[in-house]
């Protein structure tokens, strides 16, 4: 007798569905986006305690659960607003910071996943210096300064509207998506781009991703300059702004990278250490 | 802490991601903290919708609010009522909080009865606005918002520390 032995995925998506693909969708998440963003740039106006490369510390720390945890690619940055839109409201003291950063993904993973993040496992990820109960209580803390207002925009949203738009061989299409959400991820990890509107990191983040893969095999017909000019029109974004984005996400990468390869030295006496470099593992497959 | 069986993803053992960022975390400011914040996010809901959350009485103000009987409303949503009095986490065994705590609300265990006469409705009267008769105030749009019958109800616990502010994201 023969069996077959198949791994089953336990999260089950629903298929993709045209109707929320259309250009109605698209023009209502840009009327919207901006609702979402936070109201000030915080490290001036509102915290006392805590300096941007905390802010960087805390997002790093997210990014790692998250993947390890392997969660949707949205949980990350959709994590990410939750906390700059409560650290743009309430001054926080450092360290209240890596709660919120847990608060902050359980909410998010609760909203966009079907097997959510559990309160005991993000505990563990503060080394238990937190408690399960804290976060819950915090839960309702953030939800309140949040207004409730969970479903925000994130720069995920648009990336199949764009890709859906550009003259694009469908065999590209996959690595191009993978990419482009690597460098939403990474964006989400600098506090430049947190004032920046979903729709010009996603498109910005598109480009670079097209732009990058282009130097080794023809993944566009279209040439930067062109391609940058399309990109603008999809989403309305002003032609010298996407430029300029997508130049300081291309500089985001080239620093993680850097970032990378000096960790990678310094940690080449353990290789402990080397397995669990803070950078994404899907930047490293980025070559610039 | 222990994992539960079955998980699809469990922490592993030797993870680098598992580590405490910024040094030890008071407990005792982080209750004060956290009282604080919902304290002032109670106000603010009550400054909004023109009711006292904790007392369930309603204020003057732009809503008019009344009682409402009978809307077959499923349990969960519904007001723990008086099960304060009885409540586990309010008399003792590790609770220190005067309200019940959130994880005994988030988990349900305090609901016992229905208690539909606490449920109310509010209705927005007469309120000047710069806003076209029926124009749809998404989030964040603008502070005053019309709108015609906005029932509270699912929202809607007593003594519970809970947050009802709708106005911006």
């Amino acid at each position: 007798m023969e069996l077959l032995c198949c791994e089953v995925d336990p999260v089950r998506r629903a298929v993709p569905d045209r109707n929320l693909l259309d250009d109605r969708v698209l023009q209502n998440l840009l009327t919207i986006e901006e609702r979402y963003l936070p109201q000030c740039s915080y490290f001036k106006c509102v915290q006392k305690d805590i300096q941007p490369y905390m802010r960087r510390m805390v997002a790093t720390w997210m990014l790692e659960v998250c993947e390890e945890q392997k969660c949707e690619e949205e949980v990350f940055p959709l994590a990410m607003n939750y906390l700059d839109r409560f650290l743009a409201g309430v001054p926080t003291p450092k360290t209240h910071l890596q709660l919120l950063g847990a608060v902050c993904m359980f909410l998010a993973s609760k909203l966009k996943e079907t097997i959510p993040l559990t309160a005991e496992k993000l505990c563990i990820y503060t080394d238990n210096s937190i408690k399960p109960q804290e976060l819950l209580e915090w839960e309702l803390v953030v939800l309140g300064k949040l207004k409730w207002n969970l479903a925000a925009v994130t720069p995920h949203d648009f990336i199949e509207h764009i890709l859906r738009k550009l003259p694009q061989q469908r065999e590209k299409l996959s690595l191009i998506r993978k990419h482009a959400q690597t460098f939403i991820a990474l964006c989400a990890t600098d506090f430049k781009f947190a004032m920046y509107p979903p729709s010009m990191i996603a498109t910005g983040s598109v480009g670079a991703a097209i732009c990058g893969l282009q130097q080794d095999e023809e993944v566009s017909s279209l040439t930067c300059d062109a391609l940058t000019e399309l990109l603008a029109k999809i989403t309305n974004t002003d032609v010298d702004c996407l430029k300029a984005c997508q130049e300081q996400i291309e500089a985001v990468l080239l620093n993680s990278l850097q970032q990378f390869r000096q960790e990678q030295r310094d940690g080449s006496k353990s290789e402990d250490e080397l397995d669990q470099a803070t950078t994404p593992t899907d930047v490293r497959d980025i070559d610039l | 802490m222990s994992q539960p069986p079955g998980d699809t993803c469990p922490v592993p053992r030797s993870s680098k991601a598992c580590r405490c960022l910024f040094g030890p975390v008071d407990s005792e400011q982080l209750r004060r903290d956290c009282d604080a914040l919902m304290a002032s996010c109670l106000q603010e809901a009550r400054q909004r919708w023109n009711f006292d959350f904790l007392t369930e009485t309603p204020l003057e103000g732009d809503f008019a609010w009344e009682r409402v009987r009978g809307l077959g409303i499923p349990k969960l949503y519904l007001s723990p009522g008086s099960c304060g009095s009885g409540g586990r986490d309010d008399t003792g065994g590790g609770g220190r909080r005067p309200s019940p705590s959130a994880a005994a609300l988030l988990q349900g265990t305090m609901a016992q009865e229905d208690h539909v006469d606490l449920s109310l409705t509010c209705t927005l009267v007469s309120q000047p606005s710069e806003q076209p008769e029926g124009s749809l105030g998404g989030p964040g749009t603008s502070q005053s918002r019309k709108r015609r019958q906005t029932s509270m109800t699912d929202f809607y616990h007593s003594k519970r520390r809970r947050i009802f502010c709708k106005r911006k994201p």
